[in-house]
C-alpha cells in the first residue's frame, strides 16, 4: 500500500543547527500516528515542513503522491493539510461563530468567497459542532473571551471544521484536565480511518491510549518505530526519552 | 442548547445584520434630505465638499480597519480619480488661448504643441470616468501584489504607501507641461451626464454626490457582510492562521486594497466637480494623513463611522477656522479632539455606539432577573 503521507530524508537547518536530518516517516491512509520524542528532537518542525510553515532544505515531502515541499502555505492547506498549532491561535476579535465560519474553507476563492454571505444558514453542522466542543454557549462571543481550555477546543474545532485529509496536531491536551484529556483522545479515535492523523504528544498516557504506531524522533532524525509494547521496551527509546521506567510510568 | 435556542441565536444575528442595513440606509436618507432643510448653494457645495472626504475616509475603513492594510498613501487613489476627471473637464472648456486642436491654456504656456497621447481618450468623459475608477485600483493592486506576495506587513505596508504618494506627487509637479504641475488643472467646464449638467454650486451636483456615497457605502458593505470580508477579518487578526485554512492572504489584501482605492478614485472624480479644479495636494502627504485620521476618530472598523468622522471634523475645521473665536487656535483644538478619541474611545465614535447599546442592553437585562430566575440570565442574550 502506498503511504498517504511519505517523508524522504528531509532535512532542514536554522543557522547551522540540523533541527530536522535526513528524516524518513510514512504513515498511511486512515492512520492515527503518534510522533513522540524529547525535547528538540524536531518534532514540531517536522510538522511546520509538513504542513510548509518551514521550507525544507532538502527531501521530499509527498501526499497521496503529490510533492507538497514547493507549495506554499495556502496551497498545501488546499491540497487537503489541516493544522493545530502548539500554541492555540484562533482569531481572537472574531466571534466563535465566526472562527468556525472562516474555518469551513470549502470555497477559498476571493470571487467565490465575495459572492457568498459570511454566514452559511442553518443546518451546516456549525451549530452541532460548537455544542460537541462544548461552545454552543459562546457563540456570539469573541473568542478573546475565552479560557485557556475553550480555546483549545475551539481550535480543535476549526480543525473538524476545516475536515482536512491529513490533520497535525501539536500538542492537543496541552493544558487540559483529565476529562478533557479523555475526550481529545475520543475525537482523535473518532477521526481516525476517515482522517490520517499525526499527533505529537508529550502526555504518555495520552499516547499509550490513542496510540497504534509510534514514531520516535531523535535529533533530528527517526530513533524507533512501532506498537505502544515495542517502544516501551525499546532500550535506545527508554535512553533517550523515557527514562527507565518506560511508557508505563511516564 | 434547544432546537429553539439554535434558531433564536441565528435569528440574533439576522437581527443585528439588519439594524446595521437600516442605520446604514437611515443615514443616506438623512444625506439625502439636507438639500430640502437647506436652501443654500454655497452650503450645499460645502456639505457636498464634507460628504466626499466623508467617502474617502470610508473607502479607507475598508482596507485598514477590515483588512489591517495601513494604506498611508490613500490619497493617491484619491489623486488619480480627481486627474482623471479634471483632464476630460478640461478637454471641454474652449480655450482661452486656442493652441492646435483646442489645446488645454497651460499646455500652451509650456510650449507643448500637440495634446500628449495620454489626454487623448479622455475627450470621451465616459471614459475618464472608468479610468478614474480603474486606474486607482490598478495602481492600487500592482503596489499591494507587490508587497502582499512579498509578505510586508505592519508598519512596512504604512512607509511604502507613504513613499508611493510622495514619489506620485513629485512627479505630478515636476511634469509640469502635462498635468499643469503646482497649479494643477483649473477653468474646468462643468460635468454634463444623461443631459444633466451639474453646476458645483447647485442641488444636482449635492445630490451626485449623495448618490454616488450611498451607492459605494452600500458596495462596500456588501464586501464586508460576504464571506470574503469576514476573512479579510481573520486576515487582521492572524494572517498566518488563515493560510493554513487554504486562502491565499495577498490575494485577499490585493481585492481589499484595489476596491477601497476605486471607491477613493470616484470620491476624487467628485471632488473635482465640487472644487472644480484638481490640484497637487489632491495626491498629498497632509490629506492622506487626515484621511487616516478621520478614520480613526470616525472608527475605522465601521465604514459608516468612519465616514461620519470625516464628515464631522471636516465640518469642525471649517467651522472653527471661521469662528473669530478660534481663528488662532483652531489647530490646537483639532489637536486636542484627536487625542481625547484616541485615549478614551479607541474604536472611535463608532466605538461609542457600541458601549450605549451595550449599557442599554444591560439595563434591559437586570429589571428581568426577579420575573425569570430561572431562566439564567443573559446565556443567549449576550451583550
Amino acid at each position: 500500500m502506498t503511504p498517504h503521507l511519505a517523508l524522504t530524508d528531509v532535512s532542514v537547518s536554522f543557522n547551522g543547527f540540523k533541527a530536522v536530518d535526513g528524516l524518513r516517516l510514512s504513515v498511511g491512509k486512515g492512520e492515527l500516528r503518534c510522533l513522540i520524542g524529547p525535547n528538540g528532537a524536531g518534532k514540531t518542525t517536522a510538522l511546520d515542513l509538513i504542513c510548509g510553515k518551514t521550507k525544507a532544505d532538502s527531501g521530499s515531502i509527498t501526499l497521496d503522491g503529490r510533492e507538497l515541499s514547493r507549495l506554499e502555505e495556502h496551497e498545501i492547506a488546499r491540497a487537503g493539510v489541516g493544522r493545530k498549532f502548539q500554541v492555540p491561535s484562533v482569531f481572537r476579535q472574531l466571534t466563535v461563530r465566526d472562527n468556525l465560519e472562516v474555518a469551513m474553507c470549502r470555497e477559498t476563492g476571493v470571487l467565490a468567497t465575495l459572492l457568498r454571505r459570511a454566514r452559511t444558514p442553518a443546518g451546516d453542522g456549525l451549530e452541532a459542532l460548537a455544542e460537541f466542543v462544548g461552545l454552543a454557549d459562546v457563540l456570539d462571543d469573541p473568542a478573546a473571551n475565552l479560557s485557556h481550555g475553550q480555546t483549545q477546543w475551539l481550535e480543535i474545532a476549526l480543525l473538524l471544521a476545516q475536515d482536512s485529509e491529513l490533520i497535525l496536531l501539536d500538542e492537543p491536551t496541552a493544558g487540559m484536565t483529565h476529562q478533557e484529556t479523555a475526550k481529545t483522545a475520543d475525537i482523535c479515535q473518532r477521526l481516525k480511518g476517515k482522517h490520517t492523523i499525526v499527533v505529537v504528544e508529550h502526555d504518555m498516557g495520552f499516547v499509550r491510549e490513542i496510540g497504534d504506531v509510534i514514531s520516535v524522533m531523535h535529533q533530528g532524525a527517526l530513533l524507533a518505530e512501532g506498537g505502544v509494547a515495542e517502544i516501551s521496551a525499546d532500550a535506545r527509546v527508554r535512553e533517550v526519552y523515557l527514562g527507565t521506567m518506560g511508557i508505563a510510568g511516564a | 442548547m434547544t432546537k429553539r435556542e439554535t434558531s433564536r441565536h441565528i435569528s440574533r444575528h439576522l437581527r443585528e445584520g439588519r439594524l446595521q442595513i437600516a442605520a446604514y440606509a437611515a443615514i443616506c436618507l438623512a444625506v439625502f434630505l439636507v438639500p430640502v432643510l437647506v436652501d443654500n448653494d454655497f452650503l450645499l457645495n460645502r456639505y457636498a465638499r464634507y460628504l466626499v472626504l466623508g467617502m474617502v475616509a470610508m473607502s479607507l475603513a475598508l482596507a485598514w480597519g477590515y483588512a489591517g492594510i495601513l494604506n498611508l498613501g490613500h490619497a493617491l487613489s484619491f489623486g488619480i480619480g480627481s486627474y482623471c476627471m479634471a483632464m476630460t473637464l478640461k478637454l471641454r472648456t474652449v480655450p482661452t488661448h486656442t493652441g492646435s486642436d483646442g489645446l488645454p491654456d497651460f499646455m500652451v504656456w509650456n510650449n507643448v504643441e500637440t495634446l500628449p497621447w495620454l489626454w487623448v481618450p479622455f475627450h470621451s468623459t465616459t471614459f475618464a470616468i472608468a479610468a478614474g475608477l480603474l486606474a486607482p485600483a490598478l495602481v492600487a493592486a500592482v503596489l499591494g501584489w507587490f508587497m502582499f506576495r512579498g509578505r510586508v506587513t505592519g508598519v512596512f505596508v504604512a512607509i511604502i504607501t507613504l513613499a508611493s504618494l510622495v514619489v506620485a506627487n513629485l512627479l505630478v509637479i515636476d511634469m509640469q507641461a502635462y498635468t499643469g504641475g503646482f497649479n494643477g488643472i483649473t477653468d474646468l467646464a462643468q460635468l454634463s451626464l444623461f443631459g444633466i449638467t451639474f453646476d458645483a454650486y447647485s442641488k444636482s451636483t449635492y445630490y451626485l454626490v449623495a448618490t454616488c456615497l450611498t451607492l459605494s457605502l452600500f458596495a462596500c458593505l456588501a464586501v464586508t457582510r460576504s464571506k470574503a470580508g469576514l476573512i479579510l477579518q481573520a486576515i487582521r487578526d492572524d494572517e498566518r492562521r488563515v493560510r493554513f485554512f487554504g486562502y491565499d492572504v495577498a490575494s485577499y489584501k490585493v481585492m481589499a486594497m484595489a476596491v477601497s482605492a476605486a471607491v477613493a478614485g470616484l470620491a476624487g472624480m467628485l471632488y473635482t466637480v465640487v472644487m472644480e479644479f484638481a490640484s497637487p495636494t489632491f495626491l498629498g502627504v497632509p490629506l492622506s494623513l487626515s484621511i487616516v485620521i478621520w478614520c480613526a476618530v470616525g472608527g475605522r472598523q465601521s465604514l459608516a463611522g468612519a465616514m461620519l468622522g470625516a464628515i464631522v471634523i471636516a465640518a469642525m475645521q471649517g467651522a472653527l477656522s471661521e469662528s473669530e473665536a478660534f481663528l488662532e487656535t483652531w489647530t490646537l483644538v483639532m489637536g486636542v479632539v484627536f487625542v481625547a478619541v484616541v485615549l478614551f474611545l479607541p474604536q472611535g465614535l463608532a466605538g461609542l455606539v457600541e458601549i450605549v447599546r451595550a449599557r442599554l442592553a444591560a439595563a434591559r437585562a437586570r429589571p428581568a432577573e426577579p420575573i425569570a430566575p430561572v431562566a439564567a440570565p443573559g446565556t443567549g442574550e449576550r451583550s
